[in-house]
């Protein structure tokens, strides 16, 4: 019945009102009072005309209307909603008292900032790295990197062939598409400029469900395997705006890529940045087109060998990836015996896009999660330190509580009262914590290695970091705010009220709550810094260890010859010229130059060998790290050579075959006596090794030992491969810079020095993420100790003004000013003592897990690990146990110099 | 007055409604009255639990309020009927009507039979 009474706009209505009223209840409240008061006097008239007595009639009218109080109440509920009135209440009531101690809010809402502030910069960081899908695509939950996977199970990227027969065979994909990031340069000879692209397949824009904002992306005509025959490309939103003040009229027109004309066809979308997450590309251009832009000669793109394609699958609606995953492994299971060869013992996995060893993912997965497991750490000792303060005040405001509980207040009232308090505590936190996030991200930026890859983390705050925000402060909330609120709700109203508030005698319970916060806290720093000191101690161990060369005064620079258009001749001529002109330079001791630069950020290759005398075993990996190098290399680089002779200009392309290979190869495939003069097969071509290298590191520098062999530069160099430039100096490497641009010019000017950067600091990219992890956990190291401090002070700061009475009272029975200090200075050290304790055992179950995780970079993805040494070091729990012990006893002996100078008489007439 | 049954839980507003109808602009005391009046006396009504009944009428916009003078000169709050008010007053005394039409031919069973 009722509810026909309302239609919904009514009841919306009616939701509206009362709203309006819990907010600015006044006016009504009196309104009714009045309208209540005229209707008893309207019924008392009439009760008197009726014959009673005056007291009669207000008795009857009374007993009518329910009681005046009664009815008001049961008015005012309907009037407001009641929940949200007291909320308010609460909420008003707590600024208030936020307002009142100006010291604790301060303290209390820096610490929620800094910890919620930093765990939401990681956070926002693990989301744009790790957790969120590309953008700009259709149903990016159903992509899946596909990846190879080579004999000894490592992941690599995918062949063309290989792409075409993923393609042709799969059933349970809704495509394949082939990706390989790549360097173009844009525009008209010795004005182009650099941007960062990928060179695609066909139907990589219809795999991704890209639709264009504007002109088409590639047709299905477009998806052909043939060479050249599509001379077009499709530019992003970014690109588009910055470079053609986003002019509708640049579609169908052509623009020169690598002294190439290309058609532009179509504009991204402005959420689509390209295939690997948090980078942002700005070019799409076929695959196929390297012949044309790269001078790649087109039977690499038939090459298998050649593995720099990323591949991206979809999967089929309805089909699940355990099922797709099998359907590849049978595949690539027929692939690896057809393709012997090649792929021997080679298999193919689906991984979940974020899981894709190479790019940012790769690298960043693993310092990103011991980062947040850090921060969730850091939010611990936040949360003990604002429990800590809260239950301080508790203790203050039990008088307060007492009384109002004497006069009715529900323990729930008073428990909801207290969390509310937390609740715009941690509110003001966060918003502050978020405020500075931005910055912290940025912060975090700056630590990235230079120029290597092309990020796009101008993480905006979005939804997702805003809503884990959010989640942590109530998490804060409920962990820091429910100790206090517990003992509001518990406050035992008889022994408050007689105690007469000197409760510092009383809460026995309470203290022991306290002491376990402060234990916890010391603990948690303790882990915090062990954890710290480990990843310190293992950077600066990865640091030492003697990469087997020498990288200080080398002055490394890249060119992309290729997109200037030179031919595979040309590069080579250019690189010999470019080091005759060099090595007449003053100060200038060595000029090389090489395929790979060892220990960088740039996967490293490899070639399947066949060695004369050598019988592998069944399924063993023999594709085997190299580098195509100048003459003169090994010597630049400082790399002895043990036997044998270096590569000479002699070695041309017309010339035997030649080889030098690390002594790890030696020793592995060679056996013993001399190697010089065995053959080695490679490149369909047998090689004669003439020399024997000392063993260096090649992509991590706690690697271990690894067969590695060096071919020279006129023989092997191809076209997809790079050039890394070496000059060696006597002087700081950047001395040489100008000399070596002026050189450049000589020989061509529009061809551009990209990239020079002292060899000591490019390698330094290996060591990003240990020293990622080394700082930022110094950092959040440092941050849980002083947090640790301030709580330990506050606690011990709190305690003793709560004993004033009972100090003055040791003191005026004759304790001296010492004893109080070694009383309480003891007890700060007994409350260390636990927590450090108990930290030892958690620090080193942490420490043994984090020293488990390993990192990756887009070289070939031997698990490094993140921690160089044993989870176990003393020193470094000893000296980290020291200095909280120095912190816990500063933070004791504060407060113990204050109590100690006490006077007791005044001590005594205090309350 | 122990034994007289209450007001029927959500018959309050329909009551609150007609009384406005028939009567015009009326005040919570005079309402009550005529309730108790037109019930002949039967139903208990606490005057109190009128006025948030009222409340939520007026904050649905059934009626609206204002204050005047009682017929005895007394500063008195006035409710009155809004059409939207006199509007909810048809559906629900059609409902009402129809809900007792069919719960009496539960109680006279005999005359379809």
């Amino acid at each position: 019945m009722q509810s026909h009474l309302i239609s919904f706009p009514a009841s919306l209505r009616a939701l509206w009102l009362r709203l309006r009223a819990a907010i600015d209840p006044g006016r009504a409240n009196r309104d009714f009072s009045a309208e209540l008061q005229s209707h008893l006097d309207m019924h008392i008239e009439d009760n008197v005309r009726s014959g009673m007595t005056l007291k009669e009639a207000r008795r009857q009218a009374l007993i009518q209307l329910g009681g005046f109080e009664q009815t008001q109440q049961a008015w005012r509920e309907r009037n407001t909603l009641p929940m949200l009135e007291t909320l308010c209440k609460d909420i008003q009531f707590g600024l208030r008292t936020m307002a009142r101690n100006p010291a604790f809010t301060a303290v209390a809402i820096l610490t929620l900032a800094i910890g919620i502030g930093v765990t939401a910069t990681v956070f926002s960081w693990i989301d744009t790295v790790l957790l969120r899908p590309l953008g700009g695509v259709t149903d990016p939950q159903h992509l899946l990197t596909l990846e190879a996977v080579t004999a000894n199970g490592a992941y690599i990227p995918n062949s063309y062939p290989d792409y075409r027969d993923f393609r042709d065979n799969l059933k349970l994909l809704d495509g394949i598409a082939v990706t390989h990031p790549a360097i173009f340069s844009i525009g008209k000879d010795d004005h182009a400029e650099r941007a960062w692209g990928e060179l695609v397949s066909g139907n990589y824009f219809a795999v991704l469900g890209v639709s264009p904002q504007l002109g088409r992306v590639f047709s299905p005509q477009e998806y052909s395997d043939k060479p050249g025959a599509f001379p077009i490309a499709v530019i992003s939103d970014r690109y588009w705006r910055s470079h053609y003040n986003a002019n509708p009229e640049i579609v169908g027109k052509t623009i020169r890529v690598n002294q190439h004309e290309l058609t532009v066809v179509g504009i991204a979308p402005p959420a689509f940045h390209g295939s690997i997450p948090a980078e942002a590309f700005d070019l799409w251009v076929p695959y196929m087109e390297q012949p044309t832009l790269n001078g790649v000669d087109e039977w690499m793109l038939r090459d298998r060998g050649d593995r720099n394609m990323l591949g991206i699958a979809r999967l089929r609606a309805g089909v699940t990836m355990q099922q797709a995953q099998a359907e590849l492994a049978a595949l690539a299971a027929r692939m690896a015996i057809a393709d012997a060869d090649m792929d021997q013992g080679m298999s193919a996995i689906l991984l979940p896009l974020w899981k894709s060893p190479h790019g940012p993912q790769g690298l960043l997965a693993g310092p990103l999660r011991i980062l947040m497991g850090v921060c969730i750490l850091v939010l611990l000792v936040v949360c003990a330190n604002v429990a800590n303060l809260l239950l301080a005040r508790a203790t203050v405001r039990e008088k307060e509580f007492s009384t109002r509980l004497a006069l009715g207040a529900g323990r729930g009232r008073l428990t909801r009262q207290v969390l509310t308090e937390t609740l715009l505590l941690t509110a003001s936190g966060a918003a502050l914590g978020i405020a500075i996030t931005p910055w912290m991200s940025r912060a975090l930026q700056a630590l990235m290695p230079p120029g290597q890859l092309s990020l796009s983390l101008d993480t905006p705050i979005n939804l997702h970091v805003l809503a884990f925000a959010a989640g942590i402060g109530l998490l804060t909330t409920i962990a820091a705010g429910v100790f206090p609120a517990m003992q509001a709700g518990r406050t035992d109203l008889n022994t408050r009220l007689n105690e007469g508030g000197r409760s510092g005698l009383a809460g026995r319970g309470r203290h022991r709550l306290r002491s376990a916060l402060v234990a916890s806290e010391v603990a948690l720093a303790l882990v915090a810094l062990v954890c710290a000191g480990l990843f310190a101690q293992g950077f600066a161990e990865t640091s030492r260890i003697d990469p087997g060369f020498d990288p200080n005064h080398v002055l490394l620079s890249q060119f992309s010859l290729a997109t200037n258009g030179y031919s595979l001749e040309q590069r080579k001529l250019f690189s010999r010229r470019l080091k005759a002109k060099l090595e007449s330079v003053s100060g200038v001791t060595n000029v090389a130059y090489a395929d790979g630069v060892p220990l960088g950020f740039e996967p490293s290759w490899w070639e399947d060998l066949q060695i004369d005398g050598y019988v592998p075993a069944s399924g063993e990996n023999m594709k085997t790290f190299r580098n195509v190098v100048s003459p003169g290399y090994l010597g630049l680089m400082h790399i002895p050579l043990l036997d044998g002779r270096d590569f000479n200009e002699q070695d041309d392309e017309n010339s035997q075959p030649v080889m030098i290979v690390n002594q790890t190869f030696v020793q592995r495939f060679l056996g013993g006596g001399s190697v010089i003069g065995r053959r080695v097969h490679g490149w369909g071509q047998w090689f004669r090794i003439v020399g024997v290298a000392k063993d260096s590191k090649y992509h991590y520098p706690n690697e271990s030992p690894v067969p590695y062999f060096y071919v020279p530069f006129r023989q092997i160099y191809r076209a997809d491969m790079n050039l890394a430039f070496y000059v060696r100096t006597k002087l700081e490497p950047m001395t040489v810079l100008a000399a070596l641009r002026s050189a450049v010019h000589e020989i061509d000017p529009s061809v551009t020095v990209f990239n020079p950067i002292p060899l000591k600091d490019y390698i330094g990219a290996s060591l990003y993420p240990q020293k990622l992890a080394a700082t930022l956990l110094t950092i959040l190291g440092g941050l849980a100790v002083l947090l640790a401090a301030v709580g330990l002070y506050s606690v011990m700061a709190y305690a003793v003004a709560q004993r004033t009475q009972e100090i003055g009272v040791r003191m005026a029975l004759g304790a001296r000013p010492r004893d109080v200090l070694n009383l309480v200075v003891g007890q700060g050290l007994t409350l260390t003592g636990w927590g450090l304790a108990a930290g030892a055992v958690l620090a080193f179950g942490v420490a043994r897990s984090v020293a488990a995780i390993e990192f990756t970079d887009s070289a070939m993805g031997s698990g490094a690990k993140l921690m160089g040494s044993p989870a176990s070091n003393p020193a470094i729990y000893a000296g980290a146990a020291l200095l909280l012990c120095a912190v816990g006893a500063l933070a004791a002996y504060l407060p113990a110099r204050r109590a100690a100078s006490i006077d007791p008489m005044r001590a005594l007439r205090t309350e | 007055m122990g034994d007289k049954p209450d007001v029927w839980q959500g018959t309050l507003a329909l009551m609150v409604l007609k009384t406005l109808e028939t009567m015009g602009p009326q005040h919570g005391y005079g309402i009550a009255r005529r309730i108790e009046q037109t019930s002949g006396n039967l139903l208990s009504l606490n005057y109190g639990t009128l006025y948030p009944a009222l409340l939520k009428l007026e904050q649905e916009g059934a009626i609206s309020s204002e204050w005047g003078m009682s017929e005895n000169n007394r500063k008195a709050k006035f409710y009155k009927l809004t059409r939207s008010g006199r509007k909810q007053l048809e559906r629900a005394a059609r409902d009402w009507e129809q809900a007792t039409a069919i719960v009496g031919r539960f109680l006279s069973p005999a005359e379809e039979a």
